[in-house]
């Protein structure tokens, strides 16, 4: 089934085959899973809503129009289940900016550094607001268009441009201690 | 640091690959197999629907099939039927007992293989 496209795959999964919905999901859980911790912060959170995502996709199968890509359209409800989960989670956890972010550099133990790169990084993301961080990560880690980013976020492609702007503006001067940030892994 | 513009269209490749790494998650496969475990329960539930959609899906074929059968079986009757309407005619037609015109009766006329002669129904319309 690798060969086969997304449209024909979700087609067959609709009409009940569960290899085609493997392949679909398999396709796809790297994306979904990132996407949903961009959005939650929290992994077990975010692996929850990526399968609720896909489960909710499954259902609504029938829904998918088989002549636009399948991806944008999985990711918005991925997306959706996730923001759902987090408003359901009511006390936002916020992850506190950890002190490295402002000290920051580079030092001798390279995989402690690029242990605590990673957390700057999320921590960052986290003050972002929640639009600006999935259009910035479907934008500069997934690939997708401000178009199809827009399909995601149900917004205009004029607002996913602004947004993965100044989303990569803050990104940069949150992360501005790191000197070389863009070096390190 | 690198700078973009607003017109800028293109990924940064350099903070897109520091984001992948900050985001992915371990073991992909585990994920996966949780994922279909969990939609065998999703593929239950639309159960009764595909109950439905099967009906749906065979009602056109299986009235066709139906009426084809039940064609089958009326054509086969109406052999039957002529068949043995046709052998009691015959018996008729010899019973000694039975006038001529007695045994011309109208069912006889109607189940004969030939057309009669016209005396012959007017005397069977007159009763002789």
């Amino acid at each position: 089934m690798n060969h086969m496209r997304d449209a024909e795959l979700a087609a067959l999964a609709h009409a009940g085959d569960r290899r085609a919905f493997g392949e679909l999901v398999s396709r796809y859980t790297p994306q979904a899973r990132r996407l949903a911790r961009t959005i939650l912060g929290d992994p077990d959170d975010a692996d929850d809503a990526a399968q609720d995502g896909f489960l909710a996709a499954l259902r609504h199968l029938g829904r998918y129009d088989p002549t636009r890509p399948f991806g944008p359209w999985l990711l918005r409800i991925v997306a959706n289940a996730a923001s759902d989960r987090r408003r359901r989670r009511r006390v936002r956890t916020a992850e506190p900016l950890p002190p490295n972010l402002a000290t920051g550099g580079v030092g001798a133990d390279k995989a402690a550094d690029l242990g605590r790169l990673n957390e700057a990084i999320r921590a960052a993301l986290s003050q972002l607001s929640e639009r600006q961080r999935v259009a910035v990560v479907l934008f500069d880690v997934e690939g997708y268009s401000h178009r199809e980013i827009g399909e995601v976020l149900n917004v205009p492609e004029g607002t996913v441009r602004s947004d993965v702007f100044h989303g990569r503006r803050a990104l940069r001067e949150l992360l501005g201690s790191w000197k070389d940030w863009n070096k390190e892994s | 640091m690198p700078r973009t513009s607003p017109f800028d269209h293109e990924p940064d490749t350099d903070l897109g690959r520091v984001l992948r790494d900050a985001l992915t998650l371990e073991d992909d496969a585990a994920f996966s197999r949780r994922v279909a475990a969990a939609a065998e329960a999703v593929y239950g539930e639309r159960s009764p629907g595909q109950w439905w959609t099967v009906l749906t899906v065979w009602a056109r074929p299986g009235l066709v099939a139906a009426m084809l059968i039940i064609a089958a079986v009326a054509f086969w009757a109406g052999i039957w039927v002529g068949q043995s309407a046709g052998s009691a005619s015959a018996a008729a037609a010899m019973d000694p007992l039975r006038t001529d015109s007695e045994q011309l009766a109208v069912p006889s006329l109607l189940a004969a293989r030939q057309a009669p002669d016209v005396d012959v129904v007017l005397a069977a319309a007159m009763g002789r």
